[in-house]
C-alpha cells in the first residue's frame, strides 16, 4: 500500500500544513510516494521541508520514500538550481528526469539547500552568504549596509538551534524573490529546517511542570521564542532567538516557527498571518522561517 | 603592562577553516579556553582583545568569547579585560550579550579619547568612568567635587565601576585601565 502525499501547486509556510496533513498519522502506516508533478513553485521552507520529511521517514525506518519529479521543465529546472536534487537522491526513490543544471548560488539562490549537521557547517553557511546577503539586502531591497551582519547574525543563529537543539541534522536555505501576492514587495527568506526533537520534547524536562495543563507543542513555542527559556541551565542560552527577533524589529522582518502541531509568528504589520496556529497536522522536528522584505520607497 | 591577544589569529589556530567568522558556541568556547589559557600564562594584569581582522561575530560567540570570560575571572585576582578594533556590529552584539549577564567591558575608541563602555553600564557610572580617565588616578573626595556629588555617591560609584573591572581599586585610588 503507499500513501501519496501530494506536494501543493504553490509550496510554501501557507500550503505546508496542507501537505503535512498528508501523512496521516506520523509515521504514516505505508510507504508514501511524494507527488510534486503538479507543482508550479517551491519557497526554500517548501524544498527544505520535503527534505526533512524524507530524512524524517528514514529515520523512522520506514521503506524509502518515492518521489516523482515536478512535471514542468522549468520548475525541476529550478529546484535543480537550488541543490534540492543532489541531496533529494539520498532520501527517495526518485522517478523522473532530473536535470543537470548544477547549483547556482550567484543568483537569487542566495545559499541552496544545504544540510547542517555540526558547527562546522554554520561556519561555512556564514562564510558563504555574506557577500550574496549585501548584493541582495543592500542593492535591491535597499537595506543599510550594516542589515547584511545583522542578517548573517540571524542565520548563524537558526542554524545553530539544528546543532544545539535537534539531535538530528537539518537543512538551510536561502532565497530571494518576488512576494506579489503577499506583499507586492521583494523579500530574502531563511529557512531552517530539521526532524529532529522538536521544541516541547527539547524544553519539557525544565518547562512542563511550569506551564501545567497548558504544556504543548503551543507552549513549548511561547516558552523559547516569547520567553527566551532554553533547555540549557546556563544563563547565557536563549539568547540566539532574542537577538534575531530584534533584528527582525528593526527590519521589519517576519519569524515564524513550526514545531509538532503549532506555530507561532510575530507577525508585522505588512502580514496577516496568525500569531499562533494550534492542532495542526503533526510534523516532525522544527521549521523556522524568516522574512526580510524590501523597505518601503519612503523609507529608503 | 597589557597583553594583547589577537583574535583572528586565536580563531584561525583553533577552527583551522579559513573563515574568519567568530559564530557557535563550540567556537566560542574554544577561543575563551586559548585566552584564559594565555591570560594564566602571562604576568600581564591587562587582557586586550583585539578584534582586528574578524569578520562577523554572533550572540552566542560573543556570550561564550566575552561574557563567559568575564563570569569566569577569578575575583580574588588583580586582572582586566578590554577590547580593541571592534567594528559597531560587534560592540552591538557584546553590549546585548553583557546586558542580559548584567556585566561591562570597556571598548578602546579612537587614541586619546576615552574607552566605550559596553554592557550594562547606567549613566551615573559613565559619568565617573569619563571624570577617572580624564583626570587620572584619583580618589571619591575628588570625583565628587568635580561632578557636584556628595562622597558617599561618588564612593559607590567608583566602587561597583572596580566590581565591574572598569577602574582599578588600590586603597582609596582608583586609576583608569592602561590604554
Amino acid at each position: 500500500m503507499t500513501r501519496i502525499a501530494e506536494i501543493p501547486a504553490y509550496f510554501d509556510d501557507k500550503s505546508f500544513d496542507q501537505f503535512a496533513a498528508s501523512f496521516g498519522t506520523w509515521p504514516p502506516d505505508a510507504r508514501v510516494l511524494f507527488d510534486a508533478r503538479g507543482a508550479q513553485w517551491a519557497s526554500p521552507y517548501g524544498l527544505i521541508g520535503l527534505l526533512t520529511a524524507g530524512q524524517a521517514l528514514l529515520e523512522a525506518h520506514a521503506e524509502r520514500p518515492l518521489f516523482t519529479v515536478p512535471a514542468s521543465e522549468d520548475v525541476r529546472r529550478y529546484w535543480a538550481r537550488t541543490g534540492f536534487f543532489r541531496h533529494a537522491v539520498d532520501l527517495f526513490e526518485i522517478h523522473g528526469r532530473v536535470p543537470k543544471t548544477p547549483p547556482d548560488e550567484a543568483s537569487d539562490v542566495l545559499l541552496g539547500v544545504t544540510p547542517v549537521r555540526a558547527s562546522e557547517d554554520v561556519h561555512q553557511v556564514v562564510g558563504k552568504i555574506q557577500e550574496g546577503a549585501s548584493r541582495i539586502l543592500h542593492g535591491e531591497l535597499g537595506l543599510e549596509a550594516k542589515a547584511t551582519m545583522g542578517f548573517a547574525m540571524a542565520l548563524s543563529e537558526a542554524c545553530q538551534n539544528i546543532v544545539e537543539h535537534a539531535g538530528t541534522a537539518g537543512w538551510v536555505a536561502v532565497h530571494a524573490y518576488n512576494w506579489r501576492k503577499r506583499l507586492g514587495r521583494r523579500v530574502v527568506v531563511i529557512a531552517v529546517s530539521d526532524a529532529g526533537l522538536g521544541f516541547r520534547r527539547s524544553l519539557e524536562a525544565t518547562q512542563a511542570r511550569r506551564f501545567g495543563d497548558r504544556w504543548g507543542d503551543a507552549a513549548a513555542l511561547e516558552a523559547a521564542l516569547i520567553q527566551g527559556v532554553s533547555r540549557f541551565r546556563d544563563p547565557g542560552r536563549g539568547q540566539g532567538l532574542a537577538g534575531i527577533k530584534r533584528y527582525l524589529s528593526r527590519w521589519d522582518g517576519k519569524i515564524s516557527i513550526r514545531s509538532g502541531t503549532a506555530r507561532l509568528s510575530i507577525v508585522p504589520r505588512w502580514d496577516d498571518d496568525l500569531p499562533l496556529a494550534e492542532h495542526l497536522a503533526f510534523f516532525p522536528g522544527s521549521q523556522l522561517q524568516v522574512v526580510i522584505p524590501a523597505q518601503e520607497p519612503s523609507t529608503r | 603592562m597589557i597583553q594583547t591577544i589577537q583574535l583572528g589569529r586565536v580563531l584561525r589556530e583553533t577552527v583551522m577553516t579559513p573563515y574568519t567568522d567568530l559564530v557557535t558556541r563550540p567556537t566560542g568556547a574554544a577561543i575563551r579556553g586559548r585566552i584564559q589559557d594565555a591570560m594564566l600564562q602571562s604576568a600581564a594584569a591587562t587582557t586586550l582583545l583585539d578584534f582586528t581582522g574578524i569578520g562577523l561575530l554572533d550572540f552566542s560567540c560573543a556570550d561564550e568569547v566575552v561574557a563567559k570570560l568575564l563570569l569566569d575571572a577569578d575575583p580574588g585576582t588583580d586582572r582586566y579585560v578590554m577590547l580593541g578594533g571592534a567594528r559597531e556590529d560587534h560592540v552591538e552584539a557584546i553590549d546585548h550579550v553583557l546586558n542580559h549577564h548584567a556585566l561591562a567591558v570597556a571598548a578602546l575608541s579612537a587614541p586619546g579619547e576615552p574607552p566605550r563602555l559596553l554592557g550594562r553600564v547606567t549613566p551615573e557610572l559613565r559619568a565617573v568612568f569619563l571624570c577617572v580617565f580624564r583626570l587620572g588616578p584619583g580618589d571619591a573626595l575628588r570625583v565628587a567635587e568635580v561632578l557636584d556629588w556628595t562622597l558617599e555617591r561618588a564612593a559607590d560609584a567608583l566602587q561597583t565601576l572596580a566590581l565591574l573591572r572598569l577602574l582599578r581599586a588600590e586603597g582609596g585610588t582608583y586609576r583608569p585601565l592602561p590604554t
